[in-house]
């Protein structure tokens, strides 16, 4: 690595080239976050090591690829990756490169195959990853190709929760259901809640030219939606009330895993995240009372599992007049460059759902979120012009503001683990997500103390 | 995907040739489109459209040949009639800052194939597409594709009774899909 990459720690100080500390540029507990974190290409280079390589990443969902032989091609962190279902049926996740020259050896977005041969050299695999050719053999002399470790390069770690597949290149990462801890309790309601959810067809997928921080900061702020889409509030299709998505809880399950769980219009139809009543009706045999109680106050829900993993289980329209539909959306970005980020964008719906209502929530998320939704689109506007902003040496010395709600007080009350506030209007989870932040950024897994137990200005875990 | 099925099969309709009325009143429907588009009419644009509208653009995927176009079961626009009219009214609004201040767009639309059903007398139009979009102080972002149009004989002009674009990306290289198609 050369000097510009590789900070210097003294102390709890790392050190940037400019002699800066992050500790000292991102102070999460006091809101302040520098906009340099934001473009500067010494911090990507940081994030590429101390986050890409060690989290987990989400890659997919099991039903996605439901036959032996099937595949997806996919990132996990920012590597290119292959996601499939080997001929014994058996999930596994490899790097998409070949061992001989590090060619990709999946070049689709999908398939179904028994085997994977790399077009450079021929070299090929088995879909359980082991090597059964390297093609000119013969020329090899003895030892100089030992094809039982020449395999396809797995993933550290390989989890699912309940159909979510989630990786890591990380083998000292904990395990999945450790670094998950709290969130499953809130990960129950959104995809377990009736017995399991199913992707519909394939995710979309677009580039936007901003930092892929912008746009997980946008994935836990409600207070945005009255501006940021007001074009909407114009044509009544949202709440004339700046406090309309103010109401709410907002949890930090675990730092840096993070939720909102907004309440909408009091009335049945924004209950129990507006599903239909056959829906609702099955919530008691997946979640236990306190979820059910909790499910029926929430209309909407965005949540983060660090670091770039989202879900939102929202209601909208795409039709002025025409009464709000759910839908499940889970979301993912990936680091292209410090400016430049790809979006991933999958719809979910419950296994047990009908087609009618599975048509209505279809269209429903098309014609509202994705690139081409009418209340998407605009959020991407916000992601790029923050970038660009945040680009020159003067910006970088200036930090943004995330200091709403810093005095609010604990809900002692909330039924759910994690530590709760009152309102939705706060920026008690984008603290705690910069928080993790800083410390994947500074610290190794031994400095964590375990993901529990890790707390910032009294907004950590219970 | 039955959209693609109703496609195939218009290919195989009597051709239009160029040279024709019918030809050139149809090349003359599709630049007026487009002129529209590009002058910020979108009230008038929306119009064109009749009220039984399919408006789509499929996703499409990378796949090796033999395994088909690939499309795969989802959509970045799935618009009827007053969706896309919503769309034009919050293309009026103030607020809709994706288009605010507007991109400016250049629609391109050629190579024409023309058929018709003599059945319903409405006409297949297969196209392409390219659209240049640039807005405030940026570089240009380019949309191209196939669009597959059924239009209805409505006077002297037409009504678009269905639009397919087959977007030639599946990563879409832009910021949104603020602009119409």
């Amino acid at each position: 690595m050369t000097a510009l990459s590789e900070p210097v720690t003294t102390g709890t100080r790392t050190l940037l080239s400019n002699g800066e500390a992050l500790e000292e540029i991102v102070r999460p507990a006091e809101g302040l976050i520098s906009r340099r974190i934001f473009s500067d290409t010494e911090v990507y280079g940081l994030e590429v090591e101390k986050i890409f390589g060690r989290g987990w990443f989400f890659v997919g969902h099991e039903s996605e690829i439901p036959e032996p032989g099937d595949l997806v091609t996919r990132s996990v962190g920012m590597d290119p990756a292959i996601l499939l279902r080997d001929d014994d049926g058996e999930i596994r996740v490899f790097l998409n490169s070949c061992r001989h020259r590090g060619m990709r050896v999946c070049r689709t977005d999908r398939e179904n195959t028994s085997f994977l041969r790399c077009p450079y050299h021929g070299w090929a695999y088995r879909n359980n990853g082991e090597l059964i050719t390297a093609a000119a053999e013969s020329h090899y002399g003895p030892g100089e190709l030992e094809k039982e470790k020449l395999g396809l390069i797995p993933v550290a770690q390989l989890g699912s929760y309940h159909g979510l597949l989630f990786a890591t290149w990380d083998p000292d990462a904990p395990a999945l259901d450790d670094y998950l801890g709290n969130m499953k309790y809130y990960l129950d309601i959104i995809v377990n809640r009736t017995g399991g959810v199913r992707v519909v067809g394939t995710p979309q997928i677009w580039d936007v030219e901003t930092s892929w921080k912008f746009a997980t900061d946008n994935f836990t702020d409600n207070f945005h939606v009255f501006s940021a889409h007001h074009s909407l509030v114009e044509l009544g299709m949202l709440p004339n009330d700046p406090d309309f998505a103010g109401h709410g809880t907002m949890v930090v399950a675990e730092e840096g895993h993070i939720l909102h769980l907004t309440a909408g219009a009091p009335t049945d139809q924004y209950e129990s995240m507006g599903l239909p009543h056959a829906l609702r009706a099955k919530f008691p045999e997946h979640l236990d009372p306190d979820q059910v109680e909790m499910a029926k106050h929430v209309a909407y829900s965005a949540g983060t599992v660090w670091p770039n993993f989202h879900w939102l289980q929202l209601m909208g329209s795409g039709t002025i007049g025409q009464p709000d539909v759910p839908f499940l959306n889970l979301r993912l970005e990936v680091p292209i460059s410090p400016t430049r980020t790809r979006m991933w964008s999958w719809l979910l719906i419950d296994n047990d759902a009908d087609p009618e209502y599975l048509k209505s929530s279809y269209e429903t998320y098309v014609r509202t979120f994705g690139p081409g939704g009418i209340f998407d689109q605009d959020d991407m506007e916000n992601w790029e012009d923050c970038t660009r902003a945040a680009l020159g040496p003067a910006a970088k010395r200036y930090t943004l503001h995330h200091k709403m709600g810093i005095g609010r007080p604990v809900d002692e009350n909330w039924p759910g683990p994690g530590t709760a506030y009152q309102g939705s209007y706060g920026e008690m989870t984008q603290r705690s997500w910069y928080a993790a932040w800083l410390r994947f950024m500074t610290t190794g897994w031994a400095g964590q103390a375990g993901a529990t137990s890790a707390s910032i200005a009294g907004e950590g875990a219970k | 995907m039955t959209v693609l099925d109703d496609i195939r099969a218009e290919a195989g309709l009597p051709p239009v040739l160029p040279h024709t009325e019918a030809y050139g009143r149809v090349t003359e429907f599709l630049n007026y489109e487009a002129e529209l588009l590009d002058s910020y009419r979108f009230g008038d644009w929306v119009g064109l459209f009749t009220d039984d509208v399919l408006y789509q653009m499929p996703v499409r995927t990378t796949q090796f040949l033999v395994d088909g176009e690939g499309f795969h079961e989802f959509d970045f626009f799935i618009d009827d009639h007053a969706t896309l009219t919503t769309r034009v009214r919050r293309l009026e609004t103030e607020f809709a800052w994706a288009e605010t201040p507007p991109s400016r767009t250049r629609h391109f639309v050629s190579n024409l194939r023309l058929t018709r059903d003599e059945q319903s007398g409405d006409m297949a139009a297969r196209l392409n597409f390219m659209i240049t979009r640039t807005r405030q102080d940026l570089d240009y972002q380019l949309f191209t594709g196939v669009r597959h149009d059924r239009l209805v004989a409505d006077g002297e002009s037409f009504k678009i009774r269905r639009r397919v674009i087959l977007v030639d990306q599946t990563v879409i290289t832009a910021t949104n899909l603020s602009v119409l198609f």
